[in-house]
């Protein structure tokens, strides 16, 4: 299986603002791999390192040891984001821009032709179901509007890996089985998805692989079925694995 | 270069859908407006006056536009999260801060347009003449001066925490350099050493933004300044602009986004 | 406190207090003499550092008279302490002195040596030419009317503000009514001044060619100025001195015009009495007495 995704010994630190503190270990050198077209769920509790992992690999923070690698190129350099997209948790996008200019934009940075822009637009735009309101400004969109912009633009280039931080977080019911459809589609096309999630339901019923991470070390890597085991759901089979015991546990 | 392009086309996309430059060129046409309508010993040829007060406004009203929509881009951008998006396109930092210089740069072109335009219809409705040369040399390095002023305020935004002591500080500097600059090397020779060494330091090291000030020029007709000092003017702009833009990118590639 | 109405009750009593102080204290507001409520705009406004800013029109005015070249406080600005454009009138005391083409100085360095490329480098006044050197253009002195005007309405006590503007309206812009009209309200707003009486003197003369008027206002003027000098300090008579002597010379051209050689003998010689050029105007005594004499006595040879 070709790797799309790679990490090796990947350790981020960061220095902490208090003098007396130690630097603070955001990641103790992680080791991950996701293959081509698979569906991979990356889990794990708040501040275990998810989304300083993802700050990595889309190169906002560069790590403090270690390597990173997207299709094989370092994830340092720009042309290793050609062909991935990216939806972050809190998607915010200009709000003086229409739907239509922004996807627009975006297209224009990934150097599409203006013919297969134009045609892109159109068709994320029914999927999203934001035809109707294309030409508004963003500024007047909800919520859940602005994260179905928020898809588009992270499509709009066809990318062949694409990152989703938290991609259902404050989704109405309808909102998240929209995503999980979209999310299935890309599978079907043989893309590859890398998304974190609190939402162990849906990811259990999607992701082919999972990984769970706590404290910034990977505890579990694996096929959803070998890591839920012999643990009623994979819900239990996390708490487990993060140490987590409960207080009606016997 | 597309990149550059479509950060650029956005920001002038920004300007020209913000309230900013359409009040203060409402402003300005107003007060000249009234201006003109004065009557002074009932003379209607008298002009120069409000050649400077329009000159006067497009001045400031450029250095506001310029400085206050130059020190919200990055900030903005990382308030409003739309940073990360976009960095996480093939987009490197030096070609978002080099997008964000020309789109800004761009847009200052375009509102001094707009501003000389009205000057020049409002000088040749009392003169009935129209010195095109003249104009286009003031308009010109107006327009280089504006691009210094950017590249700073973009340094500036990465240094300084927020937009506004961003442009507080920035307003103080140019206003500074503007009325005492070309003076500094008096004011030196009136000070002891190591201030007076310091304070030479400081006269060879700014740019001299008030070679790029004509006013005086333009309002009271003088000829054309020679080709050769007007190129080497705005090569002087460039190599300054050059500086400040690099600077900007190399500490915006240290800088954490998230 | 709690009840609504002693709050508004309260709030009434308040109210009627305020407007009872208010209507106490109006009166001695208006009565008082540092109130700047009555009065223009501009000392409302501004108050007393309107004439601050009067000064820096005045100066501006002056700066368009050279189109741009002017002095900063950095500059060397000994040829500019009087204003050229007053001293051109020739009705005040000239204190300038040094290089008024040259008060930049050598180039310090290469950035001052490119940077006077771009500004007014060049001496100039707007009644010789300008900067186009253009001699058919000199009613461009126009241009320093309006910071005149703004510099007298920001401070009407300022005299020279007024003859100033009117000289040139007169002499540049053959605008006499204007110049009329500037010098009266000179006049209203400084009734004892003999500057401007003296202007209008000129004005009525030169322009009007009216000797009548001209004499009357002269001689208004030369009388204000005999009760106001002696109450000066020394100072301030060694300026006024020059206005003395301009009135006195110009009413004795005026009597010998008229004919009147007497009469014009005696005001060269008041004028001599203040004057720094007296055998100057001894000759011109010397020339009247020879003119009344050969009047009376036909055989004497003229001397020149």
């Amino acid at each position: 299986m070709t790797a799309i995704l790679r990490t090796e010994k990947l350790r981020v630190e960061y220095r902490s603002r208090e003098m007396r503190q130690a630097t603070k270990v955001a990641l103790a050198g992680l080791d991950l791999e996701v293959g081509a077209g698979e569906v991979f769920g990356f889990l794990g509790p708040n501040g275990a390192g998810k989304t300083t992992t993802m700050n990595v690999l889309l190169g906002f923070v560069p790590p403090t040891s270690g390597a990173a690698y997207l299709f094989g190129i370092d994830v340092r350099q720009p042309i290793a984001r050609q062909r991935i997209g990216y939806l972050p948790e809190l998607t915010y996008y200009y709000k003086f821009l229409t739907a239509e200019e922004l996807l627009r934009f975006y297209a224009k940075i990934f150097g599409l032709p203006r013919a297969e822009t134009e045609h892109r637009i159109d068709q994320l735009l029914k999927l999203v179901e934001l035809e109707h309101a294309r030409k508004r400004p963003i500024k007047s969109y909800s919520k859940g509007m602005q994260q179905r912009v928020g898809l588009a633009q992270a499509l709009i280039n066809n990318p062949d890996l694409l990152v989703l931080d938290e991609p259902t977080s404050g989704l109405d019911p309808l909102g998240r089985m929209k995503v999980r459809e979209i999310i299935q589609r890309l599978k079907n096309e043989g893309k590859t998805v890398f998304f974190s999630s609190h939402e162990l339901g849906e990811v259990e019923s999607v992701c082919d692989r999972v990984a769970i991470i706590h404290q910034g070390e990977l505890k579990a890597i694996g096929r959803v079925s070998e890591i839920t085991g012999h643990h009623a759901n994979l819900e239990q089979a996390f708490l487990e694995i993060i140490g987590f015991q409960t207080s009606t546990a016997p | 270069m597309n990149n550059i392009f479509a950060v650029a086309g956005v920001v002038i996309k920004e300007l020209y859908r913000r309230k900013d430059f359409y009040v203060l060129f409402i402003v300005t046409i107003l007060i000249c407006l009234v201006m003109a309508s004065v009557n002074i010993f009932n003379d209607a040829k008298i002009v120069r006056y409000l050649k400077e007060i329009c000159l006067l406004l497009v001045w400031l009203s450029s250095l506001v536009i310029a400085i206050t929509t130059t020190a919200r881009q990055i900030p903005a951008e990382r308030e409003n999260r739309t940073l990360l998006p976009l960095l996480a396109k093939p987009l490197t930092r030096s070609q978002l801060i080099i997008g964000k210089f020309l789109g800004c740069w761009v847009a200052c072109g375009l509102t001094l347009l707009c501003f000389y335009l009205f000057f020049g219809a409002l000088s040749a409705s009392r003169e009935h003449q129209w010195p095109l040369l003249n104009y286009f040399q003031a308009a010109t390095l107006h327009w280089f001066m504006l691009g210094i002023i950017v590249a700073m305020t973009l340094l500036g935004s990465l240094v300084f925490a927020a937009p506004s002591s961003n442009s507080t500080i920035l307003f103080v500097i140019i206003g500074g350099i503007l009325f005492v600059g070309r003076h500094l090397d008096q004011v030196a020779l009136t000070l002891r050493e190591p201030v007076r060494t310091i304070v030479y330091s400081i006269y060879f090291a700014i740019p001299h933004l008030e070679l790029f000030d004509v006013r005086d020029l333009i309002i009271h007709n003088w000829p054309l300044i020679p080709w050769l000092y007007f190129s080497l003017a705005l090569l002087y702009a460039v190599g300054y602009l050059a500086v400040f833009l690099t600077g900007a990118c190399l500490v915006f590639r240290r800088k954490t986004v998230n | 406190m709690n009840s609504p109405r002693t709050f508004f009750l309260l709030l009434v009593a308040l109210l009627v207090s305020c407007f009872g102080l208010a209507a106490h204290l109006e009166p001695q507001f208006q009565a008082w003499p540092g109130s700047r409520a009555k009065g223009d705009i501009f000392n409302v406004v501004l108050g007393d550092s309107r004439r601050l800013f009067a000064n820096q029109f005045y100066v501006k005015a002056d700066e368009y008279y050279h189109s741009g070249y002017y002095p900063t406080m950095f500059d060397d600005n000994a040829a500019f302490q009087t204003t050229h454009m007053a001293a051109d009138t020739g009705a005040v005391n000239d204190k300038n002195h040094g290089d008024e083409h040259g008060f930049l100085g050598p180039t310090r360095n290469w950035i001052d040596a490119f940077g006077r490329h771009f500004f007014p480098d060049r001496h100039t006044h707007l009644d010789a030419g300008g900067p186009d050197d253009d001699l058919s253009g000199s009613d461009n002195v126009r241009e320093i009317l309006p910071w005149l005007k703004l510099s007298a309405d920001l401070d009407p006590d300022n005299v020279q503000t007024y003859t100033v503007t009117a000289y040139w309206l007169r002499e540049r812009m053959n605008n006499a009514a204007e110049a009329d009209a500037v010098l009266h309200e000179g006049l209203r707003n400084c009734p004892d001044s003999y500057d401007i009486l003296f202007e209008l003197g000129r004005l009525y003369y030169e322009s009007y060619h009216d000797p009548n008027r001209a004499r009357n206002v002269w001689e208004l003027g030369v009388r204000k100025w005999q009760k106001i000098y002696p109450t000066l300090d020394p100072e301030a008579q060694k300026d006024n001195r020059l206005i003395m002597e301009q009135l006195a010379t110009h009413l004795a051209k005026l009597e010998e015009d008229a004919g009147n050689l007497p009469r014009a003998v005696e005001w060269f010689q008041a004028a001599q009495k203040v004057s720094l050029t007296p055998t100057l105007i001894q000759d011109q005594i010397n020339r009247l007495k020879f003119k009344l004499g050969q009047e009376l006595n036909p055989v004497l040879k003229p001397l020149y």
